[in-house]
């Protein structure tokens, strides 16, 4: 293949594109000579030649050419929510019961799935309690899940109570932001 | 089975090395862990997996040093267990060559061996748990990836 950046003799060429809201993340590209070029910007490229890399120009036109089928193979990227519990119970918020429904769609316009929730407490009571009350707001979410028709085997629930708060806090504390599960779907 | 094994040495020489064989598999299985999942696949498509090309479908487990090897059709789309999300364009050779993650601390390491066509590739947590985590290897070049979205070509 030959486009308009290249010549016969391209080796690779490596691009980074933006993200969905236009920032991009950054790769580092080195060759044999420990030569080493960054690309921390939208579309920006560099080629190998002659086992040399030197930087590249390219756009948008140019990746749907070259990356098109690649591109259109991408998967639905993963996902990853909160929902948050009323203080000692595994009953979500008027809030988070709302938002169920947008992690519930999620999941089903996925061809395939896989679902991690962790159950989380504040400090309230003592670790042993927490442990027991954080598996349980994350099976009633799994439970919840698998009654609206999701398959069971493609859920995983774990609890890991107080130990790991959003936010962290002293003993015997108040807080509804760590009364959560944490979803994550691939 | 003793009988078996006194009348008929030789099968039985035979079956011992198959049951073995299937053991050693068995085995090799048990610490080859699945390090990803087909979540998108069109046209010819092959996993290059201990010296046999496999199909796959939707949903599919994938494992380290599986080999994506796509036709003049095919492509793939793939998800790992750290969220790293990679698709291949036609005639692409892929090599899944080195991953190891821990689900308890987010951290790991892979190396994909980028041997001819395209790829696309979105990091996860693999890429946040450290700079030097992610690498994709050409053959010439050595990519680092320090986040997100990039697309690298090997012409053939």
């Amino acid at each position: 293949m030959v486009f308009a950046l290249g010549c016969a003799q391209r080796q690779a060429l490596f691009v980074v594109l933006p993200n969905a809201d236009g920032t991009s993340g950054a790769i580092t590209v080195s060759d044999n000579s420990q030569k080493s070029i960054l690309l921390d910007k939208p579309y920006a490229a560099s080629e190998e030649k002659g086992g040399n890399v030197a930087p590249a120009t390219t756009n948008a036109q140019e990746v749907q050419q070259v990356f098109g089928n690649a591109l259109a193979a991408q998967p639905i990227l993963p996902a990853h929510f909160r929902l948050y519990f009323e203080r000692d119970t595994d009953t979500l918020t008027p809030e988070s019961a709302q938002q169920y429904s947008a992690v519930f769609d999620d999941i089903k316009r996925r061809p395939v799935y896989q679902v991690e929730v962790i159950g989380y407490t504040d400090t309230l009571g003592t670790q042993a309690y927490n442990q027991q009350l954080s598996l349980k707001r994350a099976e009633s979410i799994r439970d919840r899940l698998i009654h609206d028709g999701l398959s069971a085997s493609s859920i995983s629930v774990a609890g890991r109570g107080e130990l790991d708060p959003a936010v962290p806090t002293a003993p015997q504390t108040s807080e509804p932001r760590n009364r959560r599960v944490e979803i994550t779907v691939r | 089975m003793s009988v078996i094994i006194h009348t008929r040495r030789a099968i039985a020489g035979a079956g011992l090395g198959f049951l073995s064989m299937l053991l050693f598999a068995s085995i090799a299985v048990a610490q080859n862990p699945q390090i990803a999942r087909v979540e998108t696949i069109s046209g010819q498509v092959f996993i290059q997996r201990a010296g046999a090309h496999v199909t796959v479908k939707l949903g599919d487990p994938l494992f380290e040093k599986d080999v994506i090897d796509t036709g003049a059709d095919g492509a793939i789309g793939i998800t790992f267990i750290d969220n790293t999300v990679m698709s291949a364009g036609p005639n692409s050779e892929v090599a899944l060559e080195q991953y190891q993650f821990d689900s308890n601390n987010f951290s790991g390491s892979m190396l994909t061996d980028m041997r001819k066509g395209t790829i696309s590739m979105v990091s996860g947590d693999i890429a946040k748990s450290s700079p030097a985590a992610m690498k994709v290897r050409t053959p010439a070049a050595i990519l680092g990836v320090r986040g997100t979205h990039f697309v690298v070509e090997v012409p053939d």
